[in-house]
This record gives C-alpha cells, sequence and structure tokens, in this order.
C-alpha cells in the first residue's frame, strides 16, 4: 500500500477501514438497545482476532476463521447476559472482568497452538471480490464495488438492523426492553430472551470485527492488535445515538480519521508521526464534546431488570 | 346489577420478601361485573397481592383459581391469557413511543414486517369511543398529561381483550373532576361485564365507587364487606388495627383541627419575590413566583406532579439557582448554597427520597448526619466524631422508630417506609427554622403518617415555618393554614382555610385561574 | 457494585468475625479458580501440583523472591487506588495506565533536566514531577468530566493510548538513548534515584512511600469530613448534591488524586527501578490494579492485602513460566476467574440472605 494518496484510494481505505467499527458498533448498539451494555469490546475483538487467526491458520480458510472468532465472541456475549441478567451483576464490572479474560486469552492461546515463536506464521488475507459490472463503473467502482466482502456484508447488516428495529413488531419490542424493561415485561414481552439474543448475537458481530484485523490488515496476530478500537466502538455508539444508521455513519468518520492519521505518517510530515497516532482517539474525545449530552441512549442501558425487586 | 358468579378466586397466598412476610394467607375472591375495591396503607400487601395475580411476583404458597379452575400464572402473559390486566401506579409505560405503539406493544399485529397498524387502529379507536377515554393516538407518551397517560394504561388493557381490570391507587395525580371522570368510566367497563380491583388507601373513595370492600393490613385479611354493610368507623378500624387511636388522631379528625393548633405569627421566615426558573433550552420551569410564609404556619402546595413542585423546593433549597428573582429565609440573602441553608437551621424533605435525599451504599448512622455532617457536634476541625454520630443516630433510631439492626447496617438494607422515617428523622434532628417538605407522607402506613402530622405541628407550635408540597390533596386540606395552587409553574391562585373547596381547587389545579 | 459502606471503627472482636465471615468468598473463590485453571495446565500436559507450589511458594522460599514481591506490590497496590479512590466517589477510572505513564514522563523530564542537583532536592523534585503530571493526566478526564459531561470511563481509557505515543515520541525524539535497540530514554541524575533500604536483593524506599499513602487514603476517605463528601458523592451523587455537597467538584477531585496516585508509581517506578523512561514499562499494571481494585470491592482499607496476594501470584507466575514453561498468562487469566467467582458469591449470599 505504497500509492500515493489519490482521493480515490483514500476512500477506497476509509470504506476498507469502516468494518470493525461498523461491526463493533452495531454489536454494542444491539445489546444496548435492550439495556445490555458491554464494555467488553477490547477483549471480545483481541479474542475474536486470536481465535480467527488461528482457526484459520489451522484450517486453512478464513471462513472458518471468522465463525470461529464469531463463536467466541458470542460465548463472551453469553457470559455477558448470563451474569447481568440471569445473577444480575453489576454489568460493567462483568464486562471488565470478561475484557480481562479476552485479553489474557487472546495472548495465551496463540503460545498454546503455535508454541513461542520468533516468526509468527501469516494467513493470506482477504481477497477483494469486484462486484461484476458495477465494479467497473469509473470511480465509484474503485471506491464501492472493488472491496473485500465484508466491507459489503457490514453495509447490508447496517441495512438490516434498521429495518429490524424500526420497521418490524419484533424492533419495537427489542427496543421497548432496553427502554423501559418492566414495561416490555408487563406486556409478555421475555426481557431475558431478548437481553441474551442481542447480547450473544452482539458479542458475536464483535468477535468477527476483532478477526477482521489479521484477516485484513496484517495476515497475522500481534498483542494487544486491537490498539483501542473496542473502546472506540463504545464511544462510537454514543456519538452514533445508539441507532443503526447513525453509527454507520460514525464508522466512517472513524475510519477517516484513522485512514488520515496512517496515510499522512506514509507520506511524511513535519508533525512527528506520534502526534498523528494520538488523532484517533483524540478526535474522538473531541466528537464526545459536541455531541455525548444530546445522544440519546437507551434509557434501561447497563441497568439489569429483576422483577421482584420493589420500588422503595 | 352484581351478579353473585365469582369469576376469580385466590386462595391462601403467601409471600415473604426477605424477612419481610409480606403476605400471610390472604384470600380474595372477585365477582362478575363488581368494583372491589382493596383498602389498606402502605405496605399492608395490596400491590403485593396483585403482583402475585398479574405473574410480576410468585408466591411461595397459595393457588389462584379462575372460573373455579385452578390456573398457573408464572408471568404478565400468562395472565393477560387468563383475561386480567393491571394498570400500575407509576405507569409501566414506553416513554419514547407513540400512544398506538405502547397500546400493541408486544400484541401479535396483523402485519409485523411492516407495522401498517390501520386495522389496530381501528379497533382502539372504537374502544376508546365506548368507554370515553380518547387520546391523540399518534402523541408520543413522554408529553402527555398523567390523566392521559392512564387512559392510555386502561386502554392497553382493554385493547387485549381483558374481563379483570386491576387498578393500582389509580387517582393519584389525577384532579377531582378526573377522579369522577375515571369513575364513569370503570362504571361503564362494569356494565359492559367486566371485573375491576381498585386498590386504594383512601377510604372515601372506596365508599363511593366500589360494591364490595377487602380490607388488608400488615399482609393479612381483615374483612370483605359490601359497601353497605358496615360502618365507615368499623373500616377506618380495620385499616388501622387496635393501637391507633383514631378519635384523637389528626389523620380522621376530617379537618378538624383546633384554633390553637391553626395559629400563625406574623414574622415572615420564607420571602420569594418574582422567582423564575429557566431550563437552559429556555423552558420556563418556574414563573414569576412571589410567596411568604410566616412563622408558625404551614403553607400547602397544590398541583398535579410535575408541576413544578421539585423545582420550587429546590430552588429555595439552593440546590439549583433561580434564574431571577429573590429569595430570602429569615433575612439570609439569596444565593446560599443547600450546605449553608441547613446550617442556617432549613430542613428539607425532598421528594424523591431514594434519589434525592438517601445513600443506599452507606450506613444509616452516616444517613442521618448527611448535610449536617460539617457541623459540631459531628465533626471536629477536618475530623468527624464517628462515636458521637453513633449516638446521635443510636438515639434517632429509637425515637423515630426506624427498623434497623444497628447504625452500622447498611442503608440500603431499609425498607421503603424506613427509609421515609429516616428521611424525616433528619430533618427533624435539629432545630429548624423553615420546613421545606415535599410528600413528606408517601410510602407510609397510617399510623407513621399520623407521627408525621404530629411532628409537624409540633414544629408548628414551636414557631417552624413550614412548605408542605404535596400530592395528595386531602393532607393539604387537613393541615395547612393557606393553599397555593401551583400550575405549569404558575400559581394560579393562593386559598385561605376558610375558602378551602376540594373541586375549586381541582380546577385551579387543571389551570383555570381564579379571582383571588 | 461494590457493597462498600462507610465503615467507622467497630469493637475489636467484630472486626476479626467479619473480617473472618468475609474471607470465606474469597478463599471459595481461589479454590474454585485454581481447581478450574488445574484442570486446563493438566489437559496442556503440565505438571499440575509443582506448577502451583511455584506460584504460592516463590514468594516466601527466598529473600530474594520476597523482595521481588514487595517491588511488584508497589505499583499494583498504587494502581489499585488510582482505581477505588476514585471509585469511592462512584466514578470509574480506567486511566491510570496513561496517569501512570505520565509520571514516569514528569519524574524523568526533572530527572534529566535538573540531573546535577544533589539528591536532597532533586529526588522530591522528581517524585513531585510524577505527581503532578499523573495529577494532570487525570485533571484532563476531570475536566471534561465537569465540563461537558462526557463519561469518565472512555476518556481515561482513550487517553492511555495517547500516553502511549507521547512515551514512545519522548524516547525516541526528545532524549533517546540511541544505544538501547528499544526506545528508552537516557538515565536521570543520580540524585533522583530513590535510596536503597535493603541494598542485595535490591529493595527501594518506595515501600515506604506506597505504605504513607495507604495510610493517608484511609484516614481521608473514613476518617475526616472531606472524606465524607466524597463518600456521600459515591453512594447516591443527587442526593449529596441536594445536602450540599458539590458533587462535581468531588468527581474531578477524585479523578485528580488517582491521576496524583498513579504519577506516584510512574515516579516510583523510574526513581527506584528503571531510572529512565522505557517504552512498555507500564506493565500490564493497570488490569491488575483493575482486579485488585474490584476484588477488594472498592474498600481502601482492603486493597494493600488483596494487592500482596496478587503480587504473590504474579512473582510466582513468572517462575512458573521460567521454570515450567507454562506462559504468564495462565495465571493472568486465574486471577481474572477468582474475581468472576468472588463477584458470584455475592450473589449466592445475596439469594440466601
Amino acid at each position: 500500500m505504497s500509492e500515493s494518496l489519490t482521493i480515490i484510494n483514500f476512500l477506497k481505505l476509509i470504506l476498507l477501514t469502516m468494518v470493525p467499527f461498523v461491526l463493533a458498533g452495531q454489536g454494542t448498539m444491539l445489546g444496548g438497545r435492550t439495556g445490555v451494555f458491554n464494555v467488553a469490546q477490547e477483549g471480545i475483538m483481541l479474542v475474536g482476532a486470536s481465535v480467527g487467526f488461528l482457526a484459520s491458520w489451522l484450517s486453512g480458510s478464513l471462513f472458518v476463521g471468522m465463525l470461529a472468532a464469531m463463536a467466541a465472541g458470542g460465548l463472551f456475549g453469553l457470559a455477558l447476559a448470563y451474569f447481568t441478567t440471569s445473577l444480575k451483576m453489576n454489568q460493567f464490572v462483568i464486562g471488565l472482568a470478561l475484557f480481562f479474560i479476552g485479553l489474557g486469552l487472546s495472548t495465551l492461546l496463540p503460545k498454546l497452538v503455535i508454541g513461542v515463536t520468533l516468526t509468527p506464521p501469516l494467513i493470506p488475507t482477504l481477497q477483494d471480490v469486484p462486484i461484476p459490472l458495477l465494479s467497473k463503473i469509473p470511480i465509484l467502482g474503485a471506491i464501492f464495488f472493488s472491496q473485500n466482502w465484508l466491507v459489503y456484508a457490514s453495509v447490508g447488516l447496517s441495512v438490516l438492523l434498521y429495518y429490524l428495529l424500526y420497521k418490524t413488531s419484533l424492533g419495537l419490542a427489542l427496543r421497548a426492553v432496553g427502554e423501559n424493561s418492566a414495561a416490555a415485561d408487563s406486556l409478555g414481552i421475555s426481557v431475558p430472551r431478548m437481553r441474551y439474543a442481542a447480547s450473544i448475537i452482539g458479542g458475536m458481530l464483535i468477535g468477527l470485527a476483532g478477526a477482521y484485523l489479521p484477516m485484513v490488515y496484517t495476515g497475522t496476530f500481534t498483542e494487544n492488535m486491537v490498539k483501542g478500537r473496542g473502546w472506540l466502538a463504545i464511544a462510537l455508539t454514543f456519538f452514533g445515538g445508539w441507532s443503526p444508521h447513525t453509527i454507520f455513519y460514525g464508522s466512517l468518520f472513524f475510519a477517516g480519521v484513522e485512514v488520515l492519521a496512517y496515510r499522512v505518517q506514509v507520506i511524511g510530515s513535519i508533525i512527528p508521526y506520534q502526534f498523528l497516532l494520538m488523532l484517533p482517539y483524540l478526535a474522538t474525545i473531541l466528537v464526545m464534546v459536541f455531541t455525548f449530552r444530546k445522544s440519546r441512549v437507551p434509557a434501561f442501558l447497563g441497568q439489569n431488570y429483576d422483577r421482584e425487586k420493589r420500588v422503595l | 346489577m352484581t351478579d353473585e358468579t365469582i369469576i376469580l378466586e385466590m386462595k391462601g397466598i403467601y409471600k415473604a420478601f426477605d424477612q419481610n412476610q409480606a403476605l400471610d394467607d390472604v384470600s380474595f375472591a372477585l365477582r362478575k361485573r363488581e368494583i372491589h375495591g382493596l383498602l389498606g396503607g402502605n405496605g399492608a400487601g395490596k400491590t403485593t397481592l396483585m403482583n402475585i395475580l398479574y405473574g410480576l411476583y410468585r408466591m411461595d404458597r397459595g393457588s389462584v383459581l379462575r372460573g373455579g379452575r385452578e390456573i398457573d400464572i408464572r408471568s404478565p402473559r400468562d395472565a393477560i391469557r387468563h383475561g386480567i390486566a393491571m394498570v400500575h401506579q407509576h405507569f409501566l409505560q414506553v416513554e419514547t413511543y407513540s400512544v398506538m405503539e405502547n397500546i400493541v406493544l408486544g400484541s401479535d399485529v396483523k402485519h409485523p414486517y411492516t407495522m401498517n397498524l390501520a386495522e389496530e387502529r381501528h379497533k382502539v379507536s372504537e374502544l376508546a369511543e365506548r368507554f370515553g377515554l380518547q387520546v391523540d393516538l399518534d402523541a408520543a407518551v413522554e408529553g402527555l398529561t398523567m390523566g392521559a397517560r392512564q387512559k392510555v394504561e386502561i386502554l392497553k388493557s382493554l385493547y387485549r381483550g381483558v374481563d379483570i381490570l386491576i387498578l393500582d391507587e389509580p387517582t393519584t395525580n389525577l384532579t377531582p373532576q378526573e377522579v369522577d371522570t375515571l369513575f364513569e368510566s370503570l362504571r361503564v367497563m362494569v356494565n359492559e361485564g367486566l371485573s375491576i380491583v381498585f386498590i386504594t388507601h383512601k377510604l372515601r373513595e372506596v365508599l363511593s365507587v366500589c360494591d364490595r370492600i377487602t380490607v388488608l393490613r400488615n399482609g393479612k385479611n381483615i374483612l370483605t364487606l359490601g359497601r353497605g354493610e358496615a360502618s365507615e368507623e368499623a373500616f377506618v378500624r380495620a385499616m388501622v388495627g387496635e393501637e391507633m387511636n383514631v378519635e384523637k388522631s389528626i389523620f380522621f379528625s376530617k379537618g378538624k383541627l383546633g384554633e390553637e393548633a391553626l395559629r400563625v405569627g406574623e414574622t415572615p421566615v420564607l420571602e420569594m419575590e418574582n422567582v423564575h426558573l429557566t431550563r437552559s433550552d429556555g423552558i420556563a420551569l418556574l414563573k414569576d413566583i412571589t410567596l411568604t410564609v410566616y412563622e408558625s404556619e404551614i403553607l400547602g402546595i397544590a398541583g398535579v406532579a410535575g408541576n413544578g413542585q421539585r423545582e420550587l423546593a429546590e430552588v429555595i433549597m439552593g440546590v439549583q439557582p433561580p434564574s431571577g428573582g429573590r429569595i430570602r429565609v429569615r433575612g439570609v440573602a439569596e444565593g446560599s448554597a443547600s450546605g449553608d441553608l441547613l446550617r442556617q437551621g432549613v430542613a428539607y424533605i425532598p421528594e424523591d427520597r431514594l434519589h434525592d435525599g438517601f445513600l443506599p451504599k452507606a450506613n444509616v448512622a452516616t444517613n442521618l448526619i448527611l448535610g449536617f455532617h460539617r457541623q459540631p457536634p459531628y465533626s471536629r476541625g477536618v475530623f468527624l466524631d464517628w462515636n458521637k454520630v453513633f449516638e446521635t443516630a443510636r438515639g434517632l433510631i429509637r425515637e423515630y422508630n426506624i427498623k434497623t439492626q444497628s447504625p452500622a447496617d447498611a442503608g440500603g438494607n431499609l425498607s421503603g417506609g424506613n427509609i421515609q422515617r429516616v428521611m424525616i428523622a433528619r430533618a427533624f434532628s435539629r432545630p429548624a427554622k423553615l420546613l421545606v417538605a415535599h410528600n413528606p407522607t408517601r410510602g407510609l402506613d397510617i399510623p407513621s403518617m399520623e407521627f408525621v402530622y404530629q411532628k409537624l405541628l409540633e414544629g408548628k407550635k414551636g414557631g417552624m415555618a413550614t412548605l408542605l408540597l404535596s400530592e395528595d390533596l386531602d393532607e393539604l386540606l387537613l393541615l395547612c393554614n393557606r393553599i397555593v395552587v401551583l400550575y405549569r409553574g404558575e400559581i394560579v391562585g393562593v386559598l385561605p382555610r376558610s375558602r378551602f373547596e376540594k373541586y375549586e381547587i381541582g380546577r385551579m389545579m387543571s389551570g383555570v385561574r381564579t379571582n383571588v | 457494585m461494590s457493597e462498600q459502606t462507610f465503615n467507622p471503627p467497630l469493637p475489636q472482636k467484630t472486626v476479626l468475625q467479619t473480617a473472618a465471615q468475609k474471607a470465606v468468598p474469597y478463599l471459595a473463590a481461589v479454590i474454585v479458580s485454581f481447581l478450574v485453571a488445574g484442570v486446563f495446565i493438566a489437559a496442556m500436559g503440565f505438571d499440575v501440583l509443582k506448577a502451583y507450589e511455584t506460584i504460592f511458594f516463590t514468594s516466601f522460599r527466598s529473600l530474594n523472591g520476597f523482595v521481588q514481591t514487595l517491588l511488584k506490590l508497589i505499583p499494583l497496590m498504587l494502581h489499585a487506588y488510582a482505581f477505588t479512590v476514585p471509585l469511592t466517589a462512584g466514578k470509574y477510572n480506567i486511566g491510570a495506565e496513561g496517569q501512570f505513564l505520565a509520571g514516569a514522563i514528569g519524574a524523568t523530564a526533572v530527572g534529566i533536566v535538573f540531573a546535577s542537583l544533589p539528591p536532597l532536592v532533586l529526588l522530591p523534585l522528581v517524585l513531585l514531577g510524577g505527581i503532578l503530571a499523573g495529577a494532570f493526566w487525570g485533571l484532563i478526564p476531570g475536566w471534561l468530566l465537569y465540563r461537558f459531561s462526557i463519561n469518565e470511563i472512555l476518556t481515561t481509557t482513550l487517553f492511555n493510548f495517547v500516553s502511549f505515543n507521547l512515551v514512545d515520541f519522548i524516547a525516541t525524539k526528545v532524549w533517546a538513548d540511541t544505544a538501547a535497540g528499544h526506545p528508552t530514554t537516557i538515565a536521570i541524575g543520580e540524585g533522583g534515584w530513590l535510596p536503597l533500604l535493603v541494598n542485595r536483593p535490591p529493595l527501594h524506599a518506595g515501600i515506604l512511600l506506597a505504605l504513607a499513602l495507604a495510610a493517608a487514603v484511609y484516614v481521608y476517605t473514613n476518617r475526616t469530613v472531606a472524606g465524607y463528601d466524597l463518600v456521600a458523592t459515591g453512594a447516591n451523587p443527587r442526593a449529596a448534591k441536594v445536602y450540599g455537597i458539590n458533587v462535581r467538584r468531588m468527581f474531578i477531585l477524585s479523578l485528580v488524586l488517582a491521576g496524583a496516585i498513579a504519577g506516584l508509581s510512574g515516579a516510583i517506578e523510574v526513581a527506584g527501578v528503571q531510572h529512565r523512561l522505557i517504552e512498555g514499562m507500564q506493565s500490564n499494571f493497570l488490569v491488575l490494579g483493575l482486579i485488585i481494585g474490584l476484588l477488594a470491592k472498592g474498600n481502601n482499607l482492603a486493597v494493600p492485602f488483596v494487592a500482596f496476594f496478587i503480587a504473590i501470584l504474579e512473582v510466582g507466575a513468572s517462575a512458573m513460566q521460567r521454570t515450567l514453561m507454562i506462559p504468564v498468562q495462565m495465571i493472568f487469566i486465574v486471577e481474572a476467574l477468582v474475581l468472576v467467582f468472588v463477584l458470584m458469591s455475592d450473589v449466592i449470599g445475596r439469594r440466601r440472605r
């Protein structure tokens, strides 16, 4: 990737870079919309990256790797749902504990599976899949229709989630659980079932987001390779007002800043690169200054629902 | 009108929360087409019993029979399936949803993948028409008045085609006029074949609308009788038990306080002049409030909840700075922070005790000195004197009959009524010149309410000025020298005791100005 | 979280009794976690008994092991306080890592710029430089919270990543030690080094600072009026505000204090151990500090004891990796499991009540 920074290339890279943000952001949003606030993204993404990489390497198939990463993420989602929905434990604390476990597992697993080596193995990275005809359109074709298939999938996922949440009876019920679990429960909607489902599917998406990193960027797993993207995904959901469409736009912005930071560094500039690398984090904080208070948050976000808990 | 068929029966119900036996062998039978009053003070177990029927709580023992056959209700879904619906005191609604969305939520709609609700809308409109429950179906629930939100709750139940409707304290937050309308709707429902359980702690309401009345006390059945089958006194006695002296009580005195108890001083204690409070988005929460509370006066603030009462209390207490105007407490300049006011002898009982007044994670002693902790004797310089704090706490726990194992016990272990006792003990623990009390008796059983009333009158006798903000109009009519009615942050009228009249105040509560 | 109550002194006997009662779930959680982990370790073909023997007894078998444990204890304890002190006010500080590095940068900068000053002057300056730089790093999220109501969890975390790049910049562009194969600065003046309490194995005086801090935190949170304000804010900020406590000031104060504590830890690491700024010197202190703080359930008094326990495990785990080739991450996961089981024991306790 040493071509000069053309606009086309820049835009294409933004779409490429947006994927982990979209997947992790939508995964977080989905759980949050039922009231389960996941803060283990960083750990789940690390596990997704680690497991996805290892499974791909062992099986020789990236697809198997993705499934494995999603399964691992789903397990974390299941654990989160169990501890919070069934055992009613503090969501944030359990999220942190899961983050710790993910962090530890992600480096432990490669050591156990591959052993300690100086040259870790590589997996082939995910290929671009140009869409017939559409990819031939000048400019647009190169930007939008010559991407790897997870780029298309993440767009499709965002559209699907938007439709599901806002245009279906299921979506109405799901959002109601996050807005007022007691009201949803009193109308016969199963709060635990909704929360479990959203948390597990959300975890799968976050796991897949992690697997994207070795499969598209590096071809291998390195310690702490998520570099805060999991935390940024949380900021993204607030920034995106817990809605699929705005989270999608937000992902483009986050990806834009990331691409900018890396590309300017490659081109070379008078600013030391370390300061460019701070950009995604500082930009996120800046954005939060302007949007955080206005962001509409599901009213039951982070709150467990206990039917028999009496209002004092 | 009522027929004798029993359509629902609860037998030998037991339920405990932790060590607290909330229901102890309670039985209850509902006849077809009756309005059955479930009467009792707070903590009697009325809501718990009905929450069991609605599937929100699981009973420890007992059985529920519908049409003579035992049924098993594990969740609200089961209850609805058996034709039972419940309207809770705190409405269970999704604030951001429209009325229509709230009504169909959780039910099977005709078009689940497009959400075309034309058919459902038709059905709801018809129901609204038939029972006199018209509301704008497209309005967001959060913008509706309490009265309208109650209609939404009832529509929700009727839409599900139930024939048993449970209403939990449905008259809270309604004006006397709205209460009358509600009662009319209930009659229509009964005529259409429904049966209604009416939970309340207000005797007058059950006597005016219910066919039969069941009284619970301390989680036990006391009696079940037809409306005409017993005197009012019998019901009162059933509600409060033998220990309470009904004759001497303030609670049952029906507004006949003696001359002595009504005497008012002449020195102004709290003076507010043209006080405004505007939110950051420009919405006015308090408009041009001018009022004075004198020594030994109890000034009541009436109004439907959410018309500026909370803001008024917080502006006086210095929790929120007013956007304009002057507030003077005993001549002290305005703009004092809450801590300073507490030091100067202003006591406060906040409305929302759990959020605004209580530290569930701290122990009881810590809670009892909140706000006074910077003053002697609790502190010496930068250090706290825990021995002194505990000594005081033990005294207050005894005097105010707070049920706790020790002052070192976590506050979160207290029951709602005991938390309210902590609020009251704290407010009266230091000599006060002014008391701002917001719904001080909410959640208390009748003897405890009586206790608070006595404390208020005692304070009054000692010269304390009281601003009593209450949603319980009866409470205000009972205790106040004057009543100020608040509507949308404005004073719509001030009435002296000689002009206290319920419907007059009700009109003012819905915004109708009267010449004063 | 944290059923933390404001615990005033109780009569002696009750202290022992409650301590014993509270220890039971911890012990059970530790045993269960090690049983679970043991199954995995055995499945991977390692000798479980030998592994656990190494983990638990390395700290006590030799003076060197014990000193290593004390040295580990210092940053762990301080990182835990950087979490529990703001938690007392109800704020979650996940930024100890960044504040630690900021402190290390501050201490290094002072130590290099004023390298020639005598110890009596330089050492306090180095420590102060670390404390102030850490406090500043805590002040930024504190201010963002105060001014714009931005959730401190995200900002403190994101500032960790900012600090990594800052360290890289300083260690490669400002005071780079070009001879080292890794981003590292040149050494600070010897006057800025912490004196040794024991020469061989070397134990620096940082342990005294850490213990003094523990005492100060206890007195502040449990005995003073200002501490009451902090605890009341954490117990219910809304009620604290209504009763005259300036809670937003408490929030910002708690984060600044946290930053100062983590900054002190950074300064101690520079002045006592590394004598320079090294990229990656933050190790995994942040996460261990969080685990300790959560295991202590936010109780400041319990922090030193839990930290000591974790320090034993950490020292043992390194030895285990050296001698038995079992990856240290294994122990990290065990620690996380202990946390989960301790939290679960609360649930069981709640249900039984």
